[in-house]
């Protein structure tokens, strides 16, 4: 697996009006890794989180994917050019099914857009493509329940499958964890480790103890700063994060 | 395979039931006490609301100034006739290109919204075209309306028909419409179907999974203007003449109502049955009562407030309850007629 | 100079749309912020007072015995003042009726309230139409209001100058009744935090009803003075919901000041349009509508507001 990071941000500088909520954020993500992002609310890494993934444009700094600048880049390029994310509030399809969810984000059916006549539902291979993507993330055998009918934790999956379904390199996740209990951490964390064959992920989260289980490398984000850096257990032993907040147990 | 489950047939009951009964429609029409014209009326707003419904219903867009596009084609139609001696195919081919022209100009102010800041956009540029027909009497005969549009012929080579007769031309339009029909179907069951779909449900959630949102809605609002003109062109057919006022707010917003009380916003066929429900209610209530548009408005809040998926989906209801089937029923395009 | 004689009346004009455009903006961004609804059938109720006002100050009471006879012997001048007042309090009933109405849309999408607010228009404009005809109707004004006067060669028309002081007159109550009353808080409390407002113990229902009705009669009042220019018809009031809508984009919801200058700049544009080009000064306002929603992308200040999608 190669070390060179895929993603690097330097120096990322993001305000709003006259409040500097990044002041100077720089991180990289290596090919094939689990990277965590961590801090308290209002420390800027929901916002970092929204500047990495292109909702919002950066006011100073880069973003390069695959040495490619893009920073500034509207959210639907960034996704073609093979980075996902999650949300914090769920944002599904609610009138789709859990299978119909995952079609309409395939690359297939996005690619064949112009073909006015292509049955999508018809087609075997985005059928039998997403069918397989709901298994990946647990949901085998809900494909036909609509969305808005799945219980929370089947959503916080499907959630994360649609993601998944455009097929990226990268993916990000915004706070996987919300709002689930401790089985569902569990299954999350067992389901975000299986990920890590096919896909680089980065997660943002609150919950440290989750993060520290499963990330290789993870970055404390306060102040709009990295403040810290490192694997889980060069973190347990630094200062900074055992005198903040960050601490203490989620 | 999942495949069997969700394959989009090519044609459902509800289809072949709308096709036969628009077929035979002459057959039987008076002796339910209708009148051929009223067929024609009928089964071009049916285009026109099919059209329509692609934007509000499938795509979630509010449209309240639609009737600029109807009027549009019209004018367009007649223009082309009247001034140019075009036949029909060219007169109709100017309508469609009209009616995409002018949407797609008034969907590049608008595809970057939606809600409330888009209807109201609608109905500011549903004005001013309006306004423009009255006041550029030259081109449109202001409030006098276009007039002089003529019914051509129908040359096939050997024989030639005449769409003078009401018959005719009911006919002529039926055949369009079951096209247009046909054509939508498989739209909305492609890709792009499924994307204005998407944008309606969740349109953030839709440009992060790589559509390109702006783009896509700015397609379907010139494809609803375009169909839009082709109505307006038949409409200026059928009437022999084009008016100003099916460009004003009151029209375009009867196209609106028409649409959600049939059920716009849970079925394909929703349109269709409410352009078929208006017109009925139009002759039969009208006819005892001059009050019947006040009426018709009691119902459309009535419907806003207590049944918004209108007459398709309380069908829909009626029918899963019936089948007592777990709730496996997606909302657009499997509610029945 | 004479290039600014002949713009004047055209600019008092302007002025006097603008404070009345005000009006009516202020009904409708109350009902925005309060309830969260775009109320399309705010024209219509501006429709409808225009016509209630027309009943009441000149009605047929050819059977209503000596209370009709002794009404109608009544000085114009006081026919209109009574009119002025009911006329208001009876399309405010209405509104009460409407928001009842609303209350299904609530917490659904802003859709549905927009359409049901559509229908309501409808059925509203329809009524008129079938009581008094489609045809142009006359609200007579009293005689010391209405005539025209000579100045520097230009003619003014004395009714504008009146119809000006009215919605000076009529927005200095609004902006007392406000901040100066109790009932004022709490419809600015209500228009700032309608959670809060709960919160507080106050009956939220009831403020939603009352600041509808509140909002339908100052719309009621301003088509009270506005018909006498615009004419009296059923549809008149298409030509109302669309500026106050403008100018609540551009004065920012919720606003008191922000409705009065936008009202007044939308006034003005359509006034001295009317300068240039009388035939096309209304669509002058909906050419600055979509000017604005095109350059300015969140209406004001970058709040995104519940209108927003």
């Amino acid at each position: 697996m190669s070390t060179q990071p895929i993603f690097q941000a330097e120096h990322l500088h993001k305000r709003f009006g006259d409040q500097v909520v990044l002041e100077d954020i720089s991180l990289s993500f290596d090919e094939g890794s689990i990277s965590g992002i961590m801090g308290p609310n209002g420390a800027g890494k929901s916002t970092c989180f929204n500047v990495l993934t292109g909702m919002y444009k950066p006011d100073g700094g880069s973003i390069r994917f695959d040495g490619m600048d893009i920073a500034g880049l509207s959210p639907d390029r960034v996704a073609n050019l093979g980075i996902s994310r999650s949300f914090q509030i769920m944002n599904l399809f609610d009138e789709y099914t859990a299978l119909e969810n995952i079609m309409v984000a395939a690359p297939k059916t996005r690619a064949n857009l112009i073909k006015p006549f292509w049955d999508v539902r018809g087609d075997a291979e985005t059928s039998d493509a997403a069918a397989d993507i709901l298994a990946l993330v647990g949901l085998r055998g809900r494909e036909h329940h609509l969305a808005s009918d799945l219980p929370y934790g089947e959503r916080r999956a499907l959630e994360i499958g649609v993601a998944l379904a455009a097929r990226p390199r990268m993916v990000f996740l915004d706070e996987p964890t919300q709002g689930l209990g401790a089985e569902g951490r569990n299954k999350l964390a067992d389901l975000i480790q299986s990920l890590k064959e096919q896909f680089t992920l980065v997660v943002i989260e609150h919950d440290m103890q989750f993060l520290f289980r499963l990330a290789d490398r993870i970055s404390v984000i306060h102040w709009g700063q990295v403040i810290a850096e490192g694997t889980p257990k060069e973190l347990t032993a630094n200062e900074w994060v055992r005198a903040s907040d960050i601490g203490k147990v989620a | 395979m999942l495949t069997a489950k969700t394959k989009a047939p090519l044609t459902t009951p509800q289809m072949l039931t709308f096709f036969a009964v628009l077929l035979t429609y002459p057959l039987w029409a008076q002796a339910v006490g209708l009148y051929e014209y009223l067929g024609i009326e009928i089964a071009i707003f049916i285009l026109y609301a099919l059209g329509f419904n692609l934007l509000f219903g499938y795509t979630g867009l509010p449209s309240f100034g639609h009737g600029a596009f109807l009027g549009a084609g019209a004018y367009a139609y007649g223009l082309m006739q009247v001034h140019l001696g075009a036949g029909l195919l060219p007169g109709l081919v100017a309508s469609i290109i009209a009616g995409a022209i002018a949407s797609a100009i008034v969907a590049l102010f608008l595809s970057h919204r939606r809600g409330i800041y888009f209807a109201l956009m609608t109905i500011a540029f549903g004005q001013i075209f309006w306004f423009l027909a009255i006041k550029v009497r030259g081109v449109t005969g202001g409030e006098d309306g276009l007039l002089n549009i003529f019914r051509p012929t129908l040359n096939f080579g050997f024989f030639e028909i005449s769409l003078k007769p009401n018959i005719a031309l009911y006919y002529f339009v039926a055949f369009v419409l079951v096209l247009v029909t046909l054509l939508l179907w498989r739209l909305v069951h492609s890709p792009f179907g499924m994307a204005i779909q998407a944008i309606r449900m969740n349109e953030m959630r839709a440009r992060f999974v790589g559509y390109r949102v702006w783009l896509i809605k700015w397609s379907v609002f010139t494809l609803s203007g375009a169909i839009a003109g082709l109505a307006g062109g038949l409409f200026s057919l059928a009437q022999e003449s084009a008016y100003p006022d099916v460009m004003s707010l009151h029209a375009s917003g009867l196209v609106v109502m028409m649409t959600l009380i049939g059920g716009g916003f849970v079925s394909f066929w929703g349109p269709v049955v409410g352009v078929i429900f208006y017109y009925l209610a139009r002759d039969l209530l009208g006819a005892s009562t001059e009050a019947w548009l006040l009426w018709y408005g009691l119902l459309f809040m009535a419907v806003m407030m207590f049944s918004p998926e209108g007459i398709a989906g309380a069908w829909g209801r009626l029918v899963r309850r019936l089948r007592k089937s777990p709730a496996a029923e997606k909302p657009i395009g499997e509610a029945a007629e | 100079m004479d290039f600014l004689s002949i713009l004047l009346p055209h600019l008092i004009n302007g002025i006097a749309l603008g404070l009345l455009f005000a009006l009516i903006a202020l009904g409708f961004t109350l009902i925005v912020s309060v309830m969260e609804v775009i109320n399309l059938a705010h024209g219509s109720l501006f429709a409808l007072g225009a016509y209630f006002a027309m009943v009441i100050i000149d009605p047929n009471l050819q059977n209503a015995g000596p209370i009709g006879e002794w009404y109608l012997q009544l000085p114009h001048i006081a026919r209109y003042f009574i009119a002025l007042i009911l006329a208001p309090a009876l399309v405010a009933v209405v509104g009460f009726v409407l928001e009842i109405c609303l209350r299904r849309t609530y917490g659904k999408k802003k859709e549905y309230g927009l359409l049901l607010t559509f229908g309501a228009a409808l059925v509203i404009e329809e009524s008129i139409r079938l009581t008094w005809g489609p045809v142009e109707q006359v609200l007579s004004v009293p005689a010391q209001f209405s005539g025209a006067f000579l100045m520097d060669g230009m003619i003014y028309s004395t009714y504008r100058i009146y119809a000006a002081i009215f919605g000076v007159i009529a927005i200095v109550l609004v902006w007392l009744f406000l901040d100066r009353t109790p009932y004022g808080a709490i419809i600015k409390a209500g228009a700032h935090d309608s959670e809060m407002v709960r919160a507080l113990g106050i009956n939220l229902p009831r403020l939603q009803l009352l600041v509808f009705g509140f909002g339908a009669a100052l719309a009621a009042v301003a088509g009270f003075i506005l018909t006498p220019i615009w004419g009296l018809r059923p549809h008149v009031g298409i030509d109302a919901v669309i500026p106050a809508f403008l100018i609540i984009v551009l004065g920012g919801i919720g606003s008191f000041w922000g409705a009065v200058l936008g009202g007044l700049l939308v006034g003005l544009t359509v006034g001295l349009t009317g300068a240039f080009a009388s035939d096309w000064s209304l669509l002058s306002m909906y050419l600055l509508l979509i000017a604005v929603l095109t350059f300015r992308a969140r209406g004001l200040l970058g709040k995104k507001t519940a209108l927003e999608a």
